[in-house]
């Protein structure tokens, strides 16, 4: 999943002063798994936003809608009935959410609540970890399903480094050496030999060769 | 220019090497990188430049080695893989052996997040190994990352670093292993301060057979005082310093810790001597290169070889 | 009674003794527009939103009572309406509201109060808390219409 947290209140208000109607979009989907933008937390902005209106006596028209995805272009085209009532449109999407909407109404100014972070997992309730970055060439199988250009500091193929200590990166002591993991989880499997043979150098090209990247299928299309 | 290496003459001719390192400037100050070379001509056969240490920007390593070359020392140019891609880097590689730059240390470099640029992008492109690597395709087979032949290949003595200290142990011989045969011609350790456990490393480096085929320099670093002690100690990633070396700092008064610290890196020198397979020592004097020569003259390294 | 036009919006669960119905109502009575009494299931059934709501449209104050440590017959209810409670505090702070509008009252494993008493508390706990600010004459009055 996507996840992304709120951005500070401050920083909200400041971006929809100038606009005296605004829709509040969540999304059902990512953004609702990591409690950033679901129907609950914009149900709670919005609530907040308006009570903050009041008490500058800026009264403004604040209105939630969530949608279940804001990223599906069909899905987001039937706003249009609701939307050109609004000045503006705060979406609780992750960035992917908030341009596909901005797309849909480019006339409508888009303003993103949420600060989008990371392809991650939720480990536990409440906790979120990093652990892809879309490098369009998936190595996992040779890793024991652990990725070292997502888990580890320094994208090391061929880790660790001399920084990992006590099973932990140097960089940020609640960041765990992913190559610590991954010696672990190789020689549990018996696969720990693996690990003698170079890696070669990462083709970076399929994540950021041709620029902004694309997935066409004809198959899927109408 | 053709010349080679002091430093990989001296190891081949089967003598101690001794190597030192030199931390440029925050600055585009030339002289602070020749009163340094001036401390350690005569003293040593090689001396490292840093690479923006800790991600603290400073006066490049290519520039520091230029400057040395400049004084008569042999440089060792290092670079990690932090700050560059592998067109930089293939480049820089190209750039210093053209300048006569002739031994490279490829190492991965302290995370960006540790120095006075935070919010700069780290590049790490290619790993510390993946980098040896392809120095040694350039210089052995004439070609860059691809393929596509070079003009001319550069000279260069490639050199690695490894911690027998750092997590995980059994591991760090797997990892030395590969930077051999990666084409690590030479490798320098983090400080030595636990003798015991680097002679258990270096046992089973002897036993993988990788003393034959790479020249491995044991890393010394004399202690200032004892509050540098537990500095290392707690605050840096893969060191080990046993309590005995504190407790022995901490007997001392305050203004004899340096002599004490000396001291410690002499007989750290002279065991390491005697250990099978280290080929020589690399003194790290962290902003204290003058004491490098009283060191390297207490462990009887003098006077060194010159170039013939 | 509570102070005239100021209404405190009470959340308690269903573990909290004596809040039958006609417990809730008969205090309803008592105390009038000063208070509005919601039971729920459980304390951790409650979200920030529905408190940011009510300070929205009707209560100067809010407050929830939860069960003791340990005795939530949903295990952990009561600690994470306390933590909600937290991040509801937080929220109001962003936008300049006082964090005192937003109270717990976690009953303790000797304390065998009842929900009259424990209301009696919380009123006097809210005694200094000025009208809200988000509220005005206009919409209070509304509400009050409004109600049985």
């Amino acid at each position: 999943m996507i996840t992304a947290e709120q951005k500070p209140v401050d920083e909200i208000r400041k971006m929809i002063a100038p606009y005296k109607s605004i829709l509040v979009l969540g999304c059902g989907s990512c953004v609702a798994e990591c409690a950033a933008g679901g129907e609950k937390e914009t149900g709670a902005l919005a609530s907040a936003l308006r009570m903050g209106a009041k008490m500058e006596g800026k009264p403004a028209l604040i209105q939630e809608k969530t949608l279940d995805r804001q990223c599906v272009r069909d899905f987001v085209i039937q706003l249009d009935e609701i939307i050109h009532q609004y000045e503006a449109v705060l979406s609780l999407g992750c960035g992917a959410g908030v341009q596909a909407v901005a797309d849909a109404f480019p006339d409508i100014p888009l303003l993103p609540a949420l600060n989008t972070e990371f392809l991650g997992e939720t480990k536990d309730q409440g906790y979120w970890l990093e652990n892809c970055l879309g490098c369009g060439d998936c190595m996992l199988h040779i890793f024991g399903g652990i990725c070292p250009l997502a888990r580890c500091s320094k994208q090391l193929l061929n880790g660790p480094c001399g920084g990992s200590r006590e099973g932990v990166c140097e960089v940020n002591a609640d960041v765990p050496c992913a190559w610590q993991l991954i010696i672990d989880r190789l020689s549990a499997t018996d696969a720990l030999g693996r690990l003698e043979e170079i890696y070669p150098p990462k083709d970076w090209s399929r994540k950021q060769g041709r620029g902004p990247r694309r997935i066409i299928r004809e198959d899927q299309q109408g | 220019m053709k010349e080679t290496s002091q430093l990989k003459r001296i190891l081949e001719k089967g003598e101690f090497a001794v190597t030192a390192e030199c931390g440029p400037p925050k600055g585009s100050d030339p002289d602070a990188v020749i009163r340094k070379a001036a401390l350690l001509k005569g003293k040593v056969d090689a001396v490292n430049v840093t690479d923006n240490q800790t991600a603290i920007v400073r006066l490049s390593s290519l520039a520091g080695c230029i400057l040395l070359k400049n004084e008569g020392l042999d440089p060792v140019l290092q670079m990690v893989v932090r700050d560059r891609n592998r067109i930089a880097l293939q480049s820089d590689v190209l750039g210093a052996s053209a300048l006569g730059i002739r031994n490279v240390l490829c190492l991965s470099g302290d995370h960006h997040s540790f120095g006075n640029q935070p919010q700069a992008a780290g590049v790490f492109d290619l790993d510390s190994i993946q980098f040896i690597q392809v120095v040694k395709t350039m210089r052995d087979k004439g070609m860059i990352l691809g393929g596509e032949p070079l003009s001319k290949a550069p000279n260069l003595f490639i050199g690695a670093v490894e911690n027998p200290f750092a997590d995980p142990f059994p591991f760090r011989v797997v990892r030395l292993s590969k930077k051999v045969a990666a084409g690590a011609d030479f490798i320098q350790t983090q400080c030595i301060f636990n003798l015991d456990r680097f002679e258990k490393w270096m046992t089973l480096v002897r036993e993988k057979g990788l003393t034959e085929k790479t020249f491995i320099l044991g890393g010394v670093t004399p202690l200032k005082s004892v509050g540098m002690a537990r500095y290392m100690k707690t605050r840096v990633a893969g060191m080990d310093i046993p309590d005995e070396i504190i407790k022995r700092l901490e007997r001392i008064p305050k203004d004899q810790q340096r002599g004490e610290g000396i001291r410690i890196c002499v007989e750290t020198i002279l065991r390491l001597k005697e250990i099978q397979g280290v080929s020589g020592v690399h003194i790290m004097a962290i902003e204290w290169e003058e004491a490098v020569g009283e060191i390297v003259e207490r462990a009887g390294l003098l006077p060194r070889s010159t170039a013939n | 009674m509570g102070k005239e036009h100021f209404t405190l919006a009470l959340f308690y669960c269903q573990g909290t003794p004596q809040s039958s119905e006609h417990d809730r109502q008969s205090l309803e009575e008592r105390y009038g527009k000063a208070i509005r009494l919601f039971p729920i299931p459980c304390s951790g059934r409650l979200e920030p939103l529905h408190l940011l709501r009510a300070l929205e449209e009707f209560a100067d104050a809010v407050y929830l009572i939860t069960c003791p440590d340990g005795t939530c017959r949903y295990f952990d209810g009561n600690r994470r309406a306390r933590k909600r409670i937290e991040r509801t505090r937080f929220i109001i702070a962003s936008i300049g509201l006082e964090e005192e509008r937003v109270g717990i009252l976690v009953r303790s494993k000797d304390d065998r109060r009842v929900l009259v008493d424990l209301v009696q508390e919380i009123m006097d706990r809210v005694e200094g808390v000025a009208p809200s600010p988000v509220l005005n004459q206009a919409v209070k009055s509304a509400h009050a219409h409004s109600r049985k």
